[in-house]
């Protein structure tokens, strides 16, 4: 390879970098930063002062050194939502890893059906199920609420875990009956002659040489729970389900917010995220490409 | 061995092993959207439960004819119009430069996924900032070279909001679009290219021929499924943008969310709901007929 395209080559590289790392590189330096030297006109590329205040609030509830005057009062109204981080990390979790859970087992389970065994009505109930993912979760939103309301589920976490599954299922089925296609049905063919029934053969024989695709599977619906907003918006009236999508857009969208402080939260929010996709980034892109080689 | 045994007792497994994921989907899709039918030829207001008198076609009518239903589409339109070739081809242009040996591309490959692992609102919220009328980076960036001697209200003038907000969706796109891209490409044989060199190919030449036809099938994917995502999105504007300087950034989608919320009124949105499904099916409809074999399922 010339070097002319070698160096042209390096440098789209370069670019595309900065690019995908900058508006994360800007917000870190801006969640370390007092709330004053934000407001710079151009702003202090290099930060002059560092501080670590903006996160000991959402941890601890101490006010931030700019906010204060003298006697105990605020120059500004801080926003109390951002100390509702970590619990919104916690909801977000439990409904993550719950709907991550209700996917591996029954995702799973219909798969295998779906890929192996051919039964009255398996084609409809197929593309039925495939057919949901066309559609426009905002077309729902709001009858799923009147749904919820009326079995006394809002505000809780079962109600988001419903929400999500529903739209992560059809994902999750489509995507291992796809992989379980493609593995040789010879192994179960024989322990079904030898008396073993359909779920033992799933269990024993099929999953441990699906691991890889189930991987993906779990990695995708996880991320998807993680990361939805609209129905976590209208189910969750209270920080008692509400995820960290939610809270996070609330301290954003507040008029009053305090620049820095929001660049905290942002940051809290999207380190266990960052660090997910990058501890699994090889299931998610093998999961990919394992889908489009079976075509 | 009783064969008829064995196969209603496989039977009577294959319907119960669906039998959950079929009722959480089917319960929470059609349901809804048979409620949202019914809604939508009643006049729904939520100040007004118990009052619901049928009103056949009027929602349907009073939606299409006020001025955000005509605004709003063609906001998508133009939305989506951008979105969907910028995704596809910076996703092909990546993935192409992933795919060249360099040893640079292993950190970036890395990289590349963290953009589309954030929520949606965090784009949103990360990209409102920068663009920021009174503080934000950009600003500030063309302001300290010197390209402008005052900050421009970026998100406040309706023709940059809009851009801006693409930008964002651009932005967290792309990444999932260049993986797809880059798979494909690695199940290129080499030899193609190779042959294709043989017969006198240059590069321009061996992208078009080798390359491109090859790519169809993940090309028609990626349409797809960003059409359907442009249509959709709702997270960014609720965060960047509230819906725009008076409307401009108001998606079909968020368009609903607006009736719903601020009119209160839930015929009108139903009846939007509904469209909006029937638009989307036609829309997929003919992407297929459009781009025939290459099948997803």
């Amino acid at each position: 390879m010339s070097t002319i395209s070698k160096i042209t080559l390096y440098i789209l590289i370069i670019l595309l970098g900065v690019y995908i790392l900058a508006p994360f590189g800007w917000i870190l330096v801006c969640s370390f930063r007092p709330e004053r030297d934000l407001f710079y006109v151009p702003p202090q590329w290099v930060p002059r002062r560092v501080t670590l205040d903006n996160y000991n609030y959402v941890f601890t509830g101490k006010i931030p050194e700019g906010f204060e005057i003298g006697s105990g009062g605020l120059t500004a109204r801080i926003s109390e939502k951002a100390r509702y981080i970590l619990p919104g990390l916690r909801n977000s979790s439990i409904i993550a890893l719950s709907v991550m859970i209700i996917n591996l087992v029954f995702g799973t389970i219909a798969a295998y059906t779906f890929s192996r065994i051919k039964f009255k009505g398996s084609l409809p109930a197929y593309m039925f199920i495939l057919g949901t993912r066309l559609l426009p979760p905002i077309a729902i939103a709001v009858p799923f609420y009147r749904i919820v309301q009326s079995l006394g589920l809002l505000d809780t976490h079962i109600a988001l875990i419903l929400a999500h599954s529903t739209f992560t299922l059809p994902f999750t089925v489509w995507f291992l009956t796809l992989y379980l296609k493609n593995v040789p049905p010879s192994l179960e063919e024989a322990a079904l002659v030898d008396g073993c029934t359909r779920l033992k053969a799933l269990l024993h024989i099929v999953i441990p040489v699906a691991i890889p695709a189930l991987a993906a599977a779990a990695v995708f619906a996880l991320m998807f729970s993680f990361n939805e907003f609209l129905f976590a918006l209208f189910l969750t009236p209270t920080i008692k389900s509400q995820t960290l999508p939610v809270i996070v857009a609330d301290v954003s969208v507040n008029p009053d917010v305090s620049y820095a402080l929001m660049s905290a939260c942002i940051v809290l929010s999207i380190i266990p995220l960052l660090l997910f996709a990058l501890i699994f980034r090889n299931y998610i892109t093998r999961g990919l490409i394992t889908t489009l080689r079976m075509k | 061995m009783l064969k008829g045994g064995k196969t209603f007792g496989e039977k009577r497994y294959a319907y119960l092993s669906i039998l959950p994921v079929v009722l959480i989907v089917a319960l929470f899709t059609v349901y809804p959207i048979s409620y949202a039918l019914w809604a939508s030829f009643r006049q729904i207001i939520f100040y007004q439960p118990y009052h619901t008198p049928f009103i056949g076609w009027a929602n349907y009518r009073e939606v299409i004819s006020s001025d955000y239903f005509r605004k709003a589409w063609e906001t998508t339109l133009i939305y989506t119009g951008i979105a969907l070739p910028s995704v596809s081809a910076m996703g092909l242009g990546i993935a192409l430069l992933l795919n060249t040996k360099l040893k640079a591309t292993g950190a970036l490959r890395v990289l590349i996924l963290l953009p589309w692992a954030v929520p949606a609102v965090v784009s949103g919220i990360l990209w409102g900032w920068i663009f920021n009328s009174t503080y934000g980076a950009f600003n500030g960036l063309l302001y300290s070279v010197g390209l402008i001697d005052k900050y421009i209200p970026l998100l406040s003038r309706p023709k940059t909001a809009l851009l801006c907000v693409v930008f964002a969706h651009i932005w967290k796109e792309v990444p999932l679009a260049a993986i797809l891209y880059l798979a494909g490409l690695q199940t290129i044989p080499n030899e193609l290219y190779d042959a294709a060199k043989v017969d006198g190919a240059g590069v321009f030449t061996c992208f078009r021929h080798v390359t491109v036809p090859l790519l169809k099938a993940i090309f028609l994917i990626v349409i797809i499924y960003e059409t359907i995502i442009g249509v959709v999105t709702f997270d960014l504007l609720y965060v960047m943008t509230g819906g725009g300087p008076g409307g401009t950034t108001s998606l079909i989608s968020y368009f609903i969310y607006e009736e719903l919320f601020r009119a209160f009124n839930f015929g009108h949105g139903a009846a939007l709901s509904f469209i909006l499904v029937v638009a989307m099916l036609a829309l997929i409809i003919g992407y297929l007929k459009l781009l025939p074999r290459q099948e997803v399922y």
